[in-house]
């Protein structure tokens, strides 16, 4: 019985060694091709599960049936407008008809080299017939300048020229031509994007240095905006200081004179109610007002003071 | 006699039979049988605990059976088939996964560290007005469904990427540098989203986007002097106008000041010389009014008193006969003087 025992394992692992030959199979990520001797044999199995195979002279081949990615190198590809720019392009792509992609690249590697030469073809090709602006912007859609300097900047440029293409269409575009050679590879090329573009050394200083002299500009002229305000309000300023300082002389004279006027009409008035009168008292005061201790005093002996001196006066 | 014999072994053999299985025996080839029975023992309590699986209560278990999708899990415990037949594969559903662009961070916390050298390869971009500026910013996504995850694109997290710098870049590429840098930021992210998610959809890839946001978004070194210089010439702008308001207003208020002074003083004076003029002739009618009652004799009386008044305080008078010609030798009345005049 010991030995029945172990001869029934032996005979387990016997069998499950020689079904497992047999079968094989196939994930919900791939799908298979079936080969003997070299040759594909009936159609490509899509569907996952366990299947059934001759061992030994059946050799199955596996593909992996998701979206997959192709990542081209940059290239340096020139535009329309002669500007020199670095192009990253990516592409989703899948396998459509295993048997056809087997035959004709035989894997993924294989995939790989026809994709780089076909996309990054179409992509070269596509964008040597567009405009740099063309292949940046996407849409006529107008761009704002929070630094007011649509006028600064160039409207008149070449480069500026409205874009009737865009983006979006030139990536349809080079999906469009590189689509046309991908049936015969049994691949589907699902998307083309332009990852990454940027300008080639050369150029890109000279747009550092286009960058710069346009800040100035837009520095310059926030400067003198200011120093024009300035000016202008300081204008202001003097203009009011001096309208202050006039209105204030003229007012204050005519206040002036027209007291004048008034003392001078109270003193008529009075006065000349008996101007003799009034010469007389004024004279006495000018007297007061003018005979000092230093003064010298002349009198004749006319004098109505003196009449008493003149000695023939007071025999009288 | 061997009937005995026999009869006794059989007795026997039950018992040692069962000891036998136990005991470690002296040789192999009889050992073999228990060591057999260990292994197979042991094999299928192993392969008995593959059969079942936890799901975490933030995952989901996808089920596959010889390849091919059955089921999804959750959390929970599961049964499987062992032996490779039934394959399980967890996928973290509630998590949220980042994705970051032109910066990379070292180590998250409370302060995070980030690599000091930016991924400018991946920041650096073209605005729609043909200038470079440099973007960093971020993708958060969630697996929605983990079936297409797993079994549509084969390499989720590059394919996520890729496109996103693609979409980024065309929609950055059709703003100016400066819409980029200030007023655009929200509506760039909102329409990177958009984007983004409508591709996600048309792949299938069962990913949703939770959020896009913009990191640093600032031009490139070579030219951020240049830009900053702009925002200080802004403020110098300013600066310059408040300075002149700021003279504007200390001035004219002086001014103003000034001018109230001027009226003032001028007022003052005109009330002081029309009170003087009133007063002085008011003194003048006074008298005149006594005056007008006799005449001579006030006028006489004024004189005199006012005659008594000024010779008084003066220290040399002279008299001079009437009809003297001129300045002759003549009596002195006070101090000593030395001059002579010539006369006749």
């Amino acid at each position: 019985m010991k030995i029945g025992l172990s001869c029934l394992l032996i005979l387990i692992v016997c069998v499950l060694v020689a079904v497992m030959s047999c079968v094989f199979v196939v994930d919900q990520t791939e799908m298979a091709v079936r080969t003997q001797f070299g040759q594909p044999i009936g159609e490509a199995i899509k569907q996952p599960g366990l299947y059934f195979k001759v061992p030994l002279i059946q050799e199955i081949h596996y593909f992996d049936r998701r979206i997959m990615e192709w990542d081209g190198s940059p290239t340096e590809i020139p535009t329309k407008d002669k500007k020199f720019i670095w192009v990253d392009v990516t592409a989703r792509w899948r396998i459509q008809d295993p048997l056809k992609f087997l035959q004709s690249v035989k894997d993924e590697t294989g995939a790989h080299g026809r994709l780089d030469d076909i996309v990054d073809a179409a992509a070269r090709d596509t964008v040597t017939k567009n405009t740099l602006i063309d292949v940046v912007r996407d849409s006529n859609r107008k761009l704002q300048f929070t630094e007011g300097i649509e006028d600064l900047t160039r409207e008149s440029d070449e480069d500026f020229k409205k874009s009737d293409v865009g983006r979006s269409q030139i990536t349809a575009s080079i999906i469009e031509t590189a689509r046309k050679l991908m049936p015969e590879y049994g691949i589907e090329l699902i998307d083309v994007k332009i990852t990454r573009i940027n300008y080639v050394e050369s150029v890109q200083k000279k747009v550092y240095a286009r960058m710069i002299s346009e800040r100035n500009r837009m520095a310059e002229k926030y400067r003198s905006e200011g120093e024009g305000e300035k000016a202008r309000i300081l204008g202001q300023l003097e203009k009011e200081k001096k309208r202050i300082y006039s209105e204030a002389y003229k007012k204050s004279q005519e206040i002036k004179g027209e007291a004048e006027a008034e003392s001078t009409r109270i003193y008529a008035q009075a006065y000349n109610s008996d101007p003799e009168f009034y010469a007389f008292m004024k004279t006495l005061e000018t007297y007061e007002e003018t005979i000092s201790p230093d003064t010298t005093l002349f009198l004749t002996t006319d004098s109505e003071l003196l009449q008493l001196l003149d000695s023939s006066r007071i025999t009288r | 006699m061997t009937d005995k014999k026999h009869d006794h072994h059989d007795q026997d053999h039950p018992v040692t039979s069962v000891k036998e299985l136990f005991k470690i025996p002296a040789r192999i080839d009889k050992a073999a049988p228990h060591i057999v029975l260990i292994i197979v023992i042991f094999v299928f309590l192993v392969l008995f605990l593959t059969c079942f699986y936890t799901v975490q209560p933030e995952e989901v278990g996808v089920l596959q059976r010889f390849g091919r999708y059955i089921d999804t899990a959750g959390p929970g415990l599961h049964f499987k088939l062992p032996l490779g037949i039934d394959h399980l594969k967890k996928v973290k559903i509630q998590r949220i996964y980042k994705e970051e662009f032109g910066f990379r961070t070292v180590k998250s916390g409370v302060r995070s560290e980030f690599e000091p050298e930016r991924k400018i390869d991946e920041a650096l971009m073209l605005t729609g007005d043909l200038n470079s500026v440099v973007v960093e910013w971020i993708v958060q996504y969630k697996i929605k469904d983990p079936v297409k995850y797993l079994f549509n694109i084969r390499n989720p997290k590059k394919t996520i990427r890729d496109l996103s710098e693609s979409v980024m870049r065309e929609v950055v590429g059709d703003r100016a540098v400066d819409e980029v840098l200030t007023i655009g930021r929200m509506e760039i992210e909102t329409e990177v989203q958009k984007h983004l998610q409508e591709i996600f959809n048309y792949y299938d890839m069962g990913v949703e986007i939770i959020t896009v946001k913009l990191q640093n978004v600032t031009p490139p070194d070579p030219v951020k002097p240049s830009f900053n210089d702009v925002n200080e010439a802004k403020q110098d702008k300013e600066r310059l106008i408040n300075e002149a308001w700021k003279e504007y207003n200390t001035v004219i208020p002086l001014a103003d000041g000034e001018k109230k002074k001027m009226i003032q003083f001028a007022e003052g004076y005109a009330i002081e010389r029309t009170n003087e003029a009133k007063g002085n002739t008011a003194r003048f009618l006074k008298l005149f009014n006594e005056y007008r009652k006799a005449r001579q004799i006030t006028r006489k009386r004024l004189y005199l008193e006012e005659m008594q008044k000024v010779l008084k305080k003066v220290k040399r008078i002279f008299i001079i006969d009437k009809n003297a010609r001129s300045i002759l030798p003549f009596i002195q009345l006070g101090d000593k003087v030395h001059e002579g005049g010539e006369g006749k």
